[in-house]
């Protein structure tokens, strides 16, 4: 089971207690039937499964459902905690002999089954709210004072017994409800600052991605749209071409991201605050693959490449991941740039599949090389098919293996080449 | 030579065709109207190929405008700035013969226009991406090979290299994309009543016998 809120922890906790509470209560039990002196023990042990059978239905449902059922909780007073000891004061004789009624069942070996009124007040405590919980606990006072009428005939003074039981069942059923109540406030102002953290968390993510872009259409698209409209440059000068060029491309994926964006996949959206605050996926964790791969484009074409990206369902992936796919491509962008003596290159980067696999290829049109001519690189010990050849290989395979990924890369003289990432391996 | 015309809102993108395709020896410009309307209004026989631009501003559908341009008698490669990918898998599926965004040189833009006057297809590598990951209601079923060869075209590679990476030549690999678009354009006529059948048989040119 997930670790849960801090409201369904505070829950679990105080399951956890009370049925401790009652545990105590039951081995007592066990004790009591095991060294009987007198009475039978089909009775013993019969009275022993009654209390265990309400018990077991009390705490099983509470458990299943994370929370007490109303209805468990009364039968549990109303059986073990009412019944059961004025069974065991009519076992030990009803309306003859002497002394408080406990202490004559105890003496009868039945004294275990008082001690019960005091984990069901606990129970009730907890569960029942103020005013019905009291009316519990009022139930469960008044079964000791019943036996003690029952026994003397008359109505005296309980004896201090009596009132040291009546003690017991109060307080347990008053520290539970502070206990719940204190835990139950500490849960819900947890879950409401870490709702809080993670949509400041969000919100400054998204900041921050606004702003990067602002800055990015400040220093390119809007600087080069001012110097051209103050007519101070020739727009038609191959560099301003070349430029405008690079920031249509810049703009075009920006149009594509967010298009992608508008679409929540999994993982995104309304469903964010509950999976984070079940604690299995944090938003810190996990970030976009395609920002990463946005700046090793944008890297890319400053130093003159185009690049045409096209991007399809790309999930988040562990921090380090991404950054590892975003060396990788930034390297095969170089060679690219360095040896494919074209000025084109084509990235793709999709989801592979529901759990967050990704594949990312870089590929160009250009003159291509001889996989098995190629220059071994550094050393022999790359495996064959995956990292023989250029350094170029060597270090993609290397970067993306450390991240848990791997690389192939393909090519033939005049063919271009392809590299293909993908993670996990 | 090979007449062309042009579909496009921007009326700066229409003029810097014009001087753009004055370059090109291949390709005669014979009309740029912004909206299909006004380009079928136009006096004169159709022009062999008609650049369509993916979005324009009157609110049309592209499947609509090239059906249109193609019951004139037209073929049609659809140009975008942005490769909206739905719109484009639309487009094609609605008869169109090619995909292209705006930001190719001249070469690759007369190549394609070349290409489709005579009958083919203009792949890309934006239309195979499209047609890769469409995931829309009218995805026909592809061969593990159809979407083989399309995953790696989709990703850049020359239609050259696609074929050696499946072991099979050039003309197979181009076979096989230009599969996937006939099931497209099969998967975008639907032939639901009698009167869509007997405009089909029309289309076809069936009926003429």
């Amino acid at each position: 089971m997930a670790v849960g809120s801090g409201l369904q922890r505070a829950q679990r906790f105080m399951i956890l207690a009370t049925a401790l509470y009652r545990g105590s209560h039951l081995t007592m039990g066990a004790v009591a039937a095991a060294y009987r002196t007198s009475g039978s023990g089909l009775v013993a042990w019969g009275l022993f499964a009654v209390a265990v059978a309400s018990s077991l239905v009390l705490y099983a449902t509470a458990h299943g459902r994370g929370w007490f059922a109303r209805r468990w909780v009364w039968t549990d007073v109303v059986l073990t905690g009412c019944v059961l000891p004025l069974v065991a004061v009519a076992l030990a004789g009803g309306g003859t002999g002497d002394g408080p009624p406990a202490e004559r069942a105890n003496a009868a070996g039945y004294g275990w089954l008082f001690l019960l009124g005091g984990s069901s007040s606990a129970a009730a405590g907890t569960a029942l709210g103020v005013r019905w919980g009291a009316a519990a606990v009022g139930l469960l006072l008044a079964t000791p004072l019943a036996a003690d009428l029952w026994m003397a005939g008359t109505w005296q003074l309980p004896d201090p017994g009596t009132l040291r039981h009546l003690n017991s069942v109060a307080a347990s059923a008053v520290m539970c409800r502070v206990f719940w109540w204190y835990l139950r406030r500490q849960g819900s102002l947890l879950d409401a600052a870490v709702a809080k953290a993670v949509s400041a968390e969000a919100q400054r993510a998204r900041q921050a991605e606004r702003m990067a872009h602002h800055r990015a259409l400040h220093d390119t698209v809007l600087a080069t749209l001012t110097t051209i409209a103050s007519g101070q440059i020739d727009a038609n000068a191959p560099q301003v071409r070349e430029r405008c060029a690079r920031e249509a491309a810049y703009l075009r994926r920006l149009v594509q991201v967010e298009d992608q964006a508008a679409d929540p996949g999994p993982g995104e959206g309304p469903d964010m605050r509950t999976q984070t605050a079940t604690g299995e996926r944090t938003a810190a964790e996990e970030v976009s693959v395609t920002a990463a791969l946005e700046e090793a484009v944008r890297s890319a074409e400053c130093l003159g490449l185009k690049v045409t990206a096209q991007y399809h369902a790309v999930p988040e992936v562990p921090g380090p991941v991404a950054a590892a796919l975003a060396a990788a491509v930034t390297e095969a962008l170089n060679n690219v740039r360095r040896h494919a003596g074209t000025g084109h290159a084509y990235l793709t980067a999709t989801g592979t599949g529901p759990d967050g696999a990704v594949r990312v290829t870089v590929v160009d049109r250009g003159a291509g090389f001889d996989p098995a001519a190629a220059p071994a690189g550094t050393g022999a010990s790359a495996p064959a098919g995956t990292c023989t050849g250029t350094g170029l290989r060597r270090s993609i395979h290397v970067r993306l293996a450390a991240a848990g990924g791997r690389s192939e890369v393909d090519s033939a003289p005049g063919e271009g080449t392809r590299v293909e990432l993908r993670w996990p391996a | 030579m090979i007449t062309v015309s042009l579909v496009d809102d921007d009326r700066m993108l229409r003029e810097g065709l014009r001087s753009w395709l004055a370059g090109a020896d291949r390709l005669r410009l014979v009309a740029a109207e912004p909206t299909v309307d006004a380009l079928l209004a136009l006096p004169g026989p159709p022009a062999e190929v008609v650049l369509l631009d993916l979005v324009l501003r009157d609110d049309s559908r592209a499947e609509d405008n090239v059906r249109r341009l193609r019951a004139a008698g037209s073929r049609v490669l659809v140009v975008s700035t942005v490769a909206d990918r739905t719109r484009i898998v639309s487009a094609v599926a609605a008869g169109a013969d090619g995909y292209l965004t705006k930001d190719h040189s001249l070469e690759t833009l007369t190549h394609a226009v070349c290409t489709i006057a005579g009958g083919g297809t203009a792949h890309s590598a934006e239309l195979a991406f499209a047609w890769a990951y469409d995931a829309g209601p009218c995805r026909p079923q592809l061969a593990p090979r159809e979407l083989e060869v399309l995953l790696d075209y989709a990703s850049g590679l020359t239609l050259k290299a696609t074929a050696r990476r499946a072991g099979i030549s050039v003309n197979t690999a181009k076979w096989y994309l230009d599969r996937v678009k006939e099931k497209y354009q099969e998967a975008g006529r639907p032939t639901y009543t009698k009167i869509d059948l007997a405009r089909r048989v029309e289309e076809d040119g069936l009926g003429r016998v």
